[in-house]
């Protein structure tokens, strides 16, 4: 690549004001392993492939739209769901009032798994991280008064697709709309469910045949409804850095192209259906870069397929800001954090954008935050004056570059993929939930060494924190709301028809029948939610999964200040002589959360300190997670939640070990744990809590402390 | 509470999980008191072992020994057997703390309340793993599991230790791998009491049936460890279950022939005398190395081998005088 002409005369300036240093030294190696220079200029846009073209055509660096925001603005789509259908109904009647424009609904996590409200492995779960739905009364009581016909609705659902789509596609035949009207977007992307989040009910096998059955179905007789959202918002959460979120959410997206091609579909009557949601973190150029190479790949692997129309290799996205980049410490930063990253989504060309609330590191987002959130993209999009230009970044020196670096890096991860016979194969193989395990436990490292700066969590911390705002709380009669419900509904139904339905369901589930068709009979006989689940799962089976961790990584990129590091291995080994053993850890997910990353991230780390580490599957009940423990006779058992479960589910735990003679062990408990409930937990027993963005080597530190005090002292 | 060693031994006689699982912490601890009272212990239980039937399970790490074990476990549960599963990991050597992760994968088998699952850091140290999973094989037996299996991973020398503390080993492969003997060595097979072929589902079918007949003509050229059994090859699949039962038929059948001609016995009798010869070794090794005398010799010693300013058997020679005059310094 040539230089500019004037190149080497900057370079000694710049030397000269680096008293001497070489510029290069300036360069960054990203997270993503691209090397980012101080300075570009136009000759690094030389022969670049992806730089100067136009927006609305091929290949969509720029756009998929010809006039993107100058036209028409992105929609405003917040994601919300909680309790019970009818708060969320008024939760949402609020929003739509104060200028959201879409809906889009967060499920319980027992809803997710297919269980009805009354299943006891649920107990913990309902009307907590989301809404909790049974049947389709409840879907009527969600969307009254909302007319599907107008209103777009998207649908953050992957396990329990089946009842949920055909929930809302009855909801709407009695409000009198018919299956064509309807337009949204389910996310139905059940393949990144086995690379983090976990909310699958089925194996992979029947699972991407339930999603080919819901496209079949839906480009027949749902045109504007989007099939699936090819999620990589999930991955950046669990840890993954820009380039695999990119690569492996298009891996993804190729897969799904496969199975609906092999099912005999045409590639335009349901490529241009495809919807794809990214997330959006801290890294403001590389995220915008993102979501221009994303547009790029995706154009060039559509191609393949030889699609006649445009809009079929035509990527367009949702977008949200990151959850995890959210901080429990000193959280009103985290509204500055958010307005980052709309921006960031903005600058990138998104269709649609949910902004978080300052709150979720906490709790749920109460009205007010909700508000503050929303607010923050209708200002972007209505005061800042931004909307006027298209891809207003591009044929900036340095955002081409990245893009371009962004394209070379991802595509070689594709190619690696699509060695393995593509993404249901690595999956398998476990290759990509490693890259994205050893992604997060690094960036854990950066953190907890000062490296990676979060202010109020490693840098500028408050003296002492406190929480000046309500949090909300979902009150514990959700569970017997809904439990009366449900049996009021199995009291007044044909029992016979809803039988006859579920027979159906059953026979197609084994014969090749579509699912979706053959769910809607059974959804307006009144069949539950957990009834269609389990018609279905009685051929397919319920998925488990293998949980693999990697070590190592952690401590790899602890290169720094290792002071912390040692001394805590110091302090392992000191057990180890002294007990006859290392300090052993029980770390447990109960209830139906299937967020992995902390939990993982604890016990690699743990590992690298000195700590043997049981893991235990996942979706524990608390009496599973005692047995677990009095078994392997641990010292601690450390209860990851993040799903608001931990009130029920951890004094539920000590009461087990309790009952199982292990009232020796000590509970810890860690993640997204509002303050205000810590005083609850230490009552209950619990021996400490750790926030979201507790460094490793402070909670393992004080871990230890305990167990030294208990065994040592 | 449990504290004097009566009490321990009372929980296990009478099925108490908790007991169990402390007495394994004992055994397995590094502590000389610890290891003593476990031994009190294991001496007591004695007498009510040796009625279980007592298997090893091998094979490279991916091969499916978790999952075999699931599947395994669960159908003897469910035929009325009691089940204890010993799962040996390897520590992560850089600082010496261990992932446990086998139960992710037995997931059903982890809450079942006839199964017993221990899975327990190996600690770098192989004669480790021999020592304490004999001990801990004992002491499930005692407290009523009859079916005894332990897992190693195929990589190292556990797997021989292993194979000589049980009735049946069973070495675990996949199909595809096979031409290198995928890294297993040659010295496991000779040991095995059956080679199976795990993943033997969709389409590996005929890859794992292929892999088969490899294995019989491999094993065709080895000496048969046992002049009364053939080690037979298998296929199964851990995840569907085909062929699952067919094993357990294998080790019944090999367990009543070997108890009819005798060999059964013979085999328990060799293997506590080889367990004792082991522990002797191991103790007067650990006698020897620990003395602070023979410490500080070895290290300067060495030193001077390898500055070629003695000869190894000069240095071996002057490292072993000491032996008489170190008599009463164990600890
Ligand atoms: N298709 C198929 N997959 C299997 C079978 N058995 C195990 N697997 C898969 O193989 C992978 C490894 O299985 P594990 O049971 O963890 O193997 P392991 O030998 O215990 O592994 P280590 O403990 O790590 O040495 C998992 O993803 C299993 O789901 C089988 O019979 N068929
Ligand atoms: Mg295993």
């Amino acid at each position: 690549m040539s230089k500019h002409p004037e190149y080497q005369k900057w370079a000694e300036l710049a030397s000269k004001q680096m008293k001497g240093k070489a510029v290069d030294k300036l360069d960054w190696m990203t997270p993503e392993g691209i090397n980012v220079k101080p300075l570009y200029t136009a000759e690094d846009l030389e022969g670049m492939e992806s730089a100067n073209t136009l927006p609305g055509m091929a290949p969509y660096v720029r756009g998929p739209m010809a006039t993107m925001y100058a036209g028409r603005p992105w929609t405003i789509r917040q994601y919300a769901g909680f309790s019970t259908a009818k708060e969320s109904n008024a939760f949402y009647h609020k929003a739509l009032a104060a200028g959201q424009k879409g809906l889009s609904v967060a499920f319980d996590l027992a809803t997710h798994r297919g269980y009805d409200s009354d299943h006891p492995r649920v107990a913990g779960d309902i009307g907590k991280a989301g809404v909790a739905i049974d049947s389709v009364e409840d879907m009527k009581i969600l969307f009254d008064g909302i007319p599907l016909d107008k209103m777009s609705v998207s649908m953050t659902m992957n396990g329990a697709v089946i009842p949920i789509l055909a929930g809302y596609i009855v909801a709407a035949e009695e409000q009198g709309v018919s299956h064509d009207q309807l337009s949204g977007t389910i996310q139905n992307d059940i393949l990144k469910e086995y690379l983090t989040r976990n909310t699958y009910i089925y194996p992979p096998g029947p699972s991407m045949r339930i999603i080919s059955d819901i496209m079949e179905f839906c480009s027949t007789t749902m045109p504007k409804y989007n099939t699936i959202s090819i999620s990589g918002y999930h991955m950046m959460e669990a840890g993954a850095n820009s380039v695999l979120q990119t690569a492996f959410t298009l891996a993804d997206g190729v897969e799904y192209v496969k199975a609906a091609l092999k099912s005999g579909m045409d590639i335009d009557t349901f490529a241009p259906r495809l919807s794809f949601f990214f997330g959006i973190g801290m890294n403001f150029f590389m995220d915008i870069s993102m979501l221009r190479a994303a547009r790029f790949l995706w154009y060039r692997l559509m191609s393949q397929f030889n699609p006649k129309n445009p809009k079929s290799s035509m990527l367009r996205t949702h977008c949200q800001t990151s959850g995890w980049s959210l901080t429990e410490q000193d959280p009103y930063n985290n509204v500055i954090r958010t307005t980052m990253e709309a921006m960031t989504a903005v600058l990138g060309g998104t269709q649609s954008l949910h902004t978080n609330s300052f709150d979720e590191a906490i709790g749920l987002p109460t009205d007010f935050s909700a508000r503050i959130a929303r607010n923050t993209q209708i200002i972007v999009q209505e005061e800042s004056q931004i909307c006027h230009v298209i891809d207003p970044l591009g044929g900036s020196y340095y955002v081409e570059s990245l893009t371009d670096s962004i394209i070379s890096e991802a595509q070689k991860i594709i190619d690696e993929i699509e060695e393995l016979g593509g993404m249901a194969k690595a999956i398998e193989t476990g290759m990509p939930k490693m890259r994205i395990e050893e992604s997060a436990a690094r960036k854990q490292a950066l953190i907890d060494q000062g490296l990676d700066v979060i202010v109020g969590v490693n840098k500028y911390k408050l003296e002492d924190e406190k929480i000046d705002f309500d949090v909300r709380e979902v009150p514990g009669t959700v569970r017997d709301e809904q439990v009366a419900r449900l049996k009021e509904i199995k009291a007044t139904r044909d029992q016979t028809a809803v039988e006859k339905a579920l027979a159906d369901l059953t026979a197609a589930a084994q014969n090749d029948g579509n699912l979706l068709e053959a769910a809607l009979p059974a959804v307006r006989a009144r069949a539950t939610v957990g009834e269609i689940s389990d018609a279905m799962e009685s051929v397919f089976g319920r998925f488990v999964a293998t949980t693999r961790c990697i070590s190592g990584a952690y401590s790899s990129e602890y290169k720094g200040d290792s002071g912390a590091i040692d001394e805590i291995k110091k302090r392992t080994t000191t057990f180890l002589e002294k007990q006859g053993r290392r300090p052993r850890l029980l770390v447990t997910k109960m209830g139906q959360d299937g967020h992995d990353r902390g939990f993982k991230i604890v016990a690699s780390a743990y590992a690298d300190l000195g700590f043997d580490v049981d893991i235990s599957p996942m979706f524990q009940t608390p009496e599973e997670a005692a047995k677990m423990a009095i078994e392997n006779d641990v010292h601690v058992v450390g209860a990851s939640s993040l799903a608001a479960g931990h009130k029920s589910l951890i004094p539920a735990l000590i009461e087990e070990l309790k009952k199982a003679g292990g009232e020796e062990i000590l509970v810890v408990a860690g993640g997204v744990i509002p303050p205000g409930d810590y005083d609850f937990l230490f009552d209950s027993g619990v021996k400490a809590v750790f926030g979201p963005g507790t460094p490793i080597p402070e909670s393992a530190g004080k871990t230890l402390t305990l167990l030294e005090e208990k065994y040592l002292g | 509470m449990l504290k004097s060693p009566e009490e321990y031994v009372e929980g296990i006689l009478s099925h108490d999980r908790l007991a169990l699982a402390r007495t394994i912490t004992l055994i397995e601890s590094t502590l000389p008191a610890h290891q003593e009272r476990a031994r009190i212990i294991v001496n007591q239980l004695l007498p009510h072992t040796g009625k279980g039937i007592r298997i090893g399970i091998t094979g490279v790490p991916g091969a499916g020994k978790s999952t075999y074990i699931e599947t395994f476990g669960t159908m003897l549960t469910e035929i009325g057997h009691k089940v204890a599963v010993l799962a040996i990991d390897p520590s992560s050597s850089r600082s010496g703390g261990s992932i446990l992760g086998d139960k992710t994968r037995m997931e059903k088998l982890a809450v079942n309340p006839k199964a017993f699952i221990r899975p327990s850091p190996s600690s770098g140290t192989l004669g480790g793993v021999g020592r304490k999973t004999r001990e801990t094989m004992l002491v499930c037996e005692a407290a009523g599991y009859d079916v005894a299996i332990i897992e190693t991973v195929g990589v190292g020398q556990s797997e021989t230790t292993v194979s000589s503390m049980v009735d049946f080993f069973l070495v675990l492969m996949i199909a595809g791998a096979g031409d290198e003997l995928q890294g297993i060595k040659k010295g496991v097979l000779e040991v095995a009491d059956a080679i199976v072929i795990n993943k033997a589902d969709g389409d590996n079918v005929t890859r794992a049936e292929i892999a088969q007949r490899e294995y019989e003509t491999a094993l065709h050229m080895l000496m048969p460890n046992s002049p009364n059994w053939t080690p037979p090859v298998l296929t199964c699949s851990s995840i569907n279950g085909n062929g699952i039962d067919k094993i357990w038929e294998t080790i019944k059948e090999h367990r009543t022939k070997l108890t009819d001609c005798g060999e059964m016995a013979s085999k328990r009798k060799t293997q506590a005398l080889d367990w004792m010869s082991f522990l002797l070794d191991d103790g007067l090794r650990q006698w020897f190395y620990n003395t602070p005398d023979v410490k500080k010799a070895l290290n300067e010693l060495q030193k001077d081998v390898e500055s070629k300013n003695t000869s190894p058997t000069a240095a071996a020679d002057m490292l072993l005088r000491f032996l008489p005059t170190i008599g009463s310094t164990t600890d």
